[in-house]
């Protein structure tokens, strides 16, 4: 049987319903505030729709492509790289990092590289992985995990390296071994740092993902956005920047379900 | 009585950069059966290290530990490490903590071992938090799961690094009383590290007072107050007495360092 609330308690429990809905609301007002001063400029020619597109002209192009039946590849191929680009950086980043972790010697030897490796702008050697790999789905993905894997690596090395050093004695004062303090401590310990590392990831991999395209494709996206530029056609590079938002908002809302499962 | 635990002339050096720092000089002391001892001496003079030569987490350069007449191993299952903070891990529960232990060592199926801990969490008023996670739980009841989890793999000796020192005062009386009364009940010898004389006192059958670095004994302390808990101890006439003289045992050695070039 529920308990019944005091009267200062549902007054609380009120007022925070209240502040979400207050919360929601003014996220659909602003969205919507933007969309319908967008239309109007557009409409009163202010701005160019030519240029800047606007949320009717984005719809119907929306619409046309999807008629068109073509639109399901471009987001399937753009998706399917993005998740197996961030899969690979993820789980290749996450068995380096238990590496640089395990052997002390290892990770002073490595560590001026990774530093050298995280400041290099991955864009650039976009001409090289063509030739490494060959253009389309393979330079995107190398692409997307490049651009990936040292931010796993370097995050989640610094969480298993903060791991509190008596907890791991602890572990040692009761026999543990090494396997033992990595999986059962030094792993579930890094759990909130690797959510964390999730949610840059699904940014940072449709980063690659489109870069990927820019470079060498002949769908996805990216493709979209690179084809309707060249051709003038902005209303296809706006509808798939307005895609992009959508397919990584999707991803970020399962890495949050994930972040909330965890946080049980 | 027969020693427990006897310090052989154990000397202690460490490495760091800039030099080999001299821990324990020559230090002898020993510790007898379901005694509670407690090592008080000024800080930075090495009392923690004692401890980790003790579980086996250091190995001495010179001399000899001895419990119960067997050489100390590295890993050795006679020992368990109490330390400052209860170290619960939040992601299990309070059961899962109190295994932890058995798991490591894979005895995590040992119908007598699983028996001891459901007997321990119960007599020890936690039975029904076993689900729950440790942050539901207050920072006394911590420590007592703290103390379980280390009491479960059923030492011989318990080793406690200054456990109640992240403790809130009234709380740190209370657990102090809690603990001493799971050790005395469950006939375990201790070693106790502690800053605070008070505590030694009303802990104690025998204080160990030692130097500033390297650390050597200074003096032994045999008590025996009157009173069933450290709390009750505090009331003792002596009590009074046994502190003032651990206190200018403990500030003379801290003067004689600032003299000294």
């Amino acid at each position: 049987m529920k308990n019944k609330l005091s009267k200062a308690h549902e007054k609380y429990l009120k007022r925070l319903r209240k502040d979400k809905a207050i919360v929601i609301f003014w996220r659909i007002a602003l969205l919507a505030c933007f969309l319908g001063i967008w239309q109007l400029l557009a409409d009163t020619h202010v701005i160019d729709p030519f240029f800047f597109s606007s949320p009717s002209r984005i719809a119907t192009t929306l619409v046309n492509l999807f008629a068109t039946g073509n639109l399901w590849l471009h987001i399937w191929t753009s998706l399917y790289k993005t998740i197996l680009g961030f899969v690979i950086a993820i789980v290749l980043g996450l068995i380096i990092a238990i590496a640089l972790w395990w052997s002390d010697r290892l990770r002073k030897i490595l560590e001026p590289y990774l530093i050298i490796l995280n400041s290099l702008p991955k864009i650039a050697l976009g001409p090289m992985i063509i030739f490494w790999v060959g253009s389309g789905t393979s330079a995107t993905v190398v692409m997307s995990v490049l651009i990936c894997i040292v931010i796993t690596i370097i995050s989640m090395l610094n969480a298993f390296i903060s791991c509190d050093k008596d907890k791991i004695l602890l572990m040692k004062s009761m026999h543990a071994n090494k396997f033992q303090i990595l999986f059962k401590l030094v792993l579930p310990n890094a759990l909130p740092e690797f959510v964390s590392v999730l949610k840059i990831n699904v940014g940072m991999s449709w980063v690659g993902t489109v870069m990927g395209e820019y470079l060498s494709s002949k769908a996805g996206l990216g493709y979209l956005i690179n084809y309707g530029s060249q051709m003038l056609k902005l209303d296809i590079v706006m509808t798939s920047i307005f895609l992009l938002c959508l397919l990584a908002s999707g991803m970020n809302l399962l890495v949050s379900l994930l972040e909330k499962r965890q946080q049980k | 009585m027969e020693k427990f635990l006897e310090f052989q002339d154990v000397t202690y050096f460490y490495q760091t950069k800039e030099s080999e720092i001299h821990a324990l000089n020559k230090m002898s002391f020993n510790v007898e059966e379901f005694q509670f001892a407690s090592l008080v001496g000024p800080s930075g003079c090495g009392k923690t290290t004692i401890l980790s030569l003790t579980a086996g987490l250091l190995q001495a350069s010179e001399g000899k530990i001895l419990l119960q007449n067997k050489a100390i191993a590295k890993n050795d299952s006679r020992i368990g490490y109490m330390f400052q903070r209860d170290h619960l891990f939040e992601w299990r529960s309070i059961w899962q903590n109190i295994t932890l232990g058995l798991e490591l060592q894979k005895m995590n199926k040992d119908p007598k071992k699983l028996a001891l801990a459901e007997q321990l969490l119960k007599k020890y008023d936690l039975y029904s938090f076993k689900n729950k996670k440790p942050h539901q739980l207050s920072g006394g009841m911590r420590q007592r799961v703290a103390l379980i989890r280390t009491l479960v793999l059923e030492p011989a000796l318990l080793l406690l690094d200054e456990p109640f020192s992240a403790l809130d005062f009234q709380t740190r009386l209370k657990v102090c009383d809690d603990v001493y009364d799971i050790i005395k009940s469950e006939k375990k010898t201790a070693l106790l590290v502690t800053h605070d004389i008070s505590e030694a006192i009303s802990m104690s059958d025998r204080i160990i007072i030692l130097t500033q670095r390297p650390a050597t004994v200074k003096t032994m302390l045999d008590l025996n107050l009157e009173g069933a808990s450290p709390l009750e101890k505090r009331e003792d006439k002596d009590f009074g007495k046994h502190f003032e003289m651990i206190w200018r045992n403990l500030s003379t050695d801290e003067k004689q360092t600032i003299k000294s070039p």
